[in-house]
């Protein structure tokens, strides 16, 4: 159970499920480790936010524990949304634990957003890769199947016919070096993406240097520090529908599961502070 | 009520099945492929038949769940009372039923239709 989310699921405002997939992975694979690595690196984190004055255990979370994944992609996702829409009709905020990044497919059509915000050094538009449509690197695209519009912040790679796609009208990338600026503005209220919309906010831990969070798939050097990620989540969170962390590995010493669980209870702090 | 057992495997996309004591018509079916040494669940979505009314499980695949007996019936309109509701007479008993119309239903008189009924619950579904 993830530390402080012992709420009973009948009363809960959110509701974690971890989505251990690790199907389509394409280089260091143990996305099926990120949930549980994220639970367990969360339980040095003190329940008490000074920011909010909010006790995590205090704000109904539960932990629905983990939707056991398989290798058909397609068929998981369909699955994982329906467990995701149960809590959506339970008057609840998922979060989602991954898993490769193509669980957010699920979480976006269970919540249905105007606007999917993904925190990603990956634009992740292709159409397939490796001849895989349900690989992780094609999530953007499935989610603008349901979704309007998508944010990318953090993008710095990616296909010349994804450069090309994300060029259109209902794709927005912040590059790492602007994100500063571009969260400034959107803080002062120079700027408003998110007001008025219902947002889905996706974390790839690889948007963050792999400095930060070398326990990832596909790591990209010239990423977002974990205090710009962390602005991001504060900044979207008022606006969500739903929430998740994915692209957690084994593969180093706990940096990249810290850096998610924490973004995951500084989303629930924000959320449930700017939603009182 | 009127109820047949089932196995949860059994259910389809399209039929029915009892869900908090109400009957309901599947819109969604899924199956979470079992562990090495877990079982397969079957998680179900349906809509209330009668009071449109979203509800879901999880169970077994093996697990014996009840599927109500829905009577799929003829009826003639004798008179429209008003926007939501008309007079009905059911073609096999002759009996004069009142009954809720649909929103989009644009009934008169002398309609030929066809009803869902559940002990003494009905609905117009054409």
């Amino acid at each position: 159970m993830f530390p402080g989310a012992s709420t009973p699921r009948e009363d809960a405002d959110y509701v974690i499920v971890g989505a251990p997939l690790d199907a389509t992975t394409s280089f260091q694979p143990g996305a099926r480790f990120g949930p549980g690595r994220v639970r367990t690196f969360a339980e040095t984190f003190d329940d008490y936010d000074v920011r909010t004055d909010r006790q995590f255990s205090d704000l109904s979370v539960h932990d629905h524990g983990d939707v056991r994944a398989w290798n058909d992609v397609p068929d998981y996702v369909d699955h994982l949304s329906g467990v995701v829409r149960d809590v959506v009709w339970d008057d609840a905020i998922p979060l989602l634990l991954g898993g490769e990044h193509t669980v957010s497919a699920a979480g976006v059509r269970a919540t249905e957003p105007e606007l999917f915000v993904s925190i990603d050094a990956h634009l992740d538009l292709r159409e397939e890769y490796d001849g895989d449509e349900w690989s992780h690197a094609c999530v953007t695209r499935h989610a603008l199947e349901t979704a309007e519009e998508a944010i990318v912040v953090g993008a710095r790679t990616g296909s010349e016919a994804e450069w090309e796609r994300a060029a259109e009208a209902d794709v927005t990338v912040v590059p790492p070096e602007d994100v500063g600026p571009w969260l400034q503005a959107v803080v002062g209220g120079a700027r408003d993406p998110f007001s008025n919309k219902r947002v889905y906010l996706s974390v790839d831990v690889d948007g963050a240097d792999p400095a930060f969070a070398p326990g990832t798939g596909t790591m990209e050097p010239f990423g977002l520090t974990s205090r710009e990620m962390r602005g991001v989540v504060r900044a979207a969170a008022p606006h969500c529908i739903g929430f998740d962390a994915v692209e957690v590995n084994d593969r180093d010493d706990g940096q990249a599961a810290a850096l998610g669980g924490k973004l995951l209870r500084e989303f629930v702090y924000t959320h449930a502070h700017a939603t009182d | 009520m009127v109820t047949r057992q089932k196995q949860v495997r059994d259910l389809q996309e399209g039929g029915y099945v009892m869900m908090d004591e109400a009957a309901c018509k599947i819109t969604h079916y899924s199956t979470a492929k079992p562990g090495k040494h877990g079982s397969a669940k079957a998680r179900v979505e349906g809509k209330g038949v009668f009071d449109g009314k979203k509800r879901s499980f999880s169970q077994p695949v093996d697990a014996k769940i009840r599927v109500p007996i829905i009577e799929r019936k003829q009826g003639q309109v004798i008179n429209v009372e008003s926007a939501s509701v008309a007079q009905v007479m059911d073609l096999d008993t002759y009996e004069t039923i009142t009954i809720s119309t649909p929103d989009d239903a644009d009934l008169s008189a002398e309609d030929d239709i066809e009803f869902l009924e559940l002990e003494g619950q009905r609905k117009i579904i054409s």
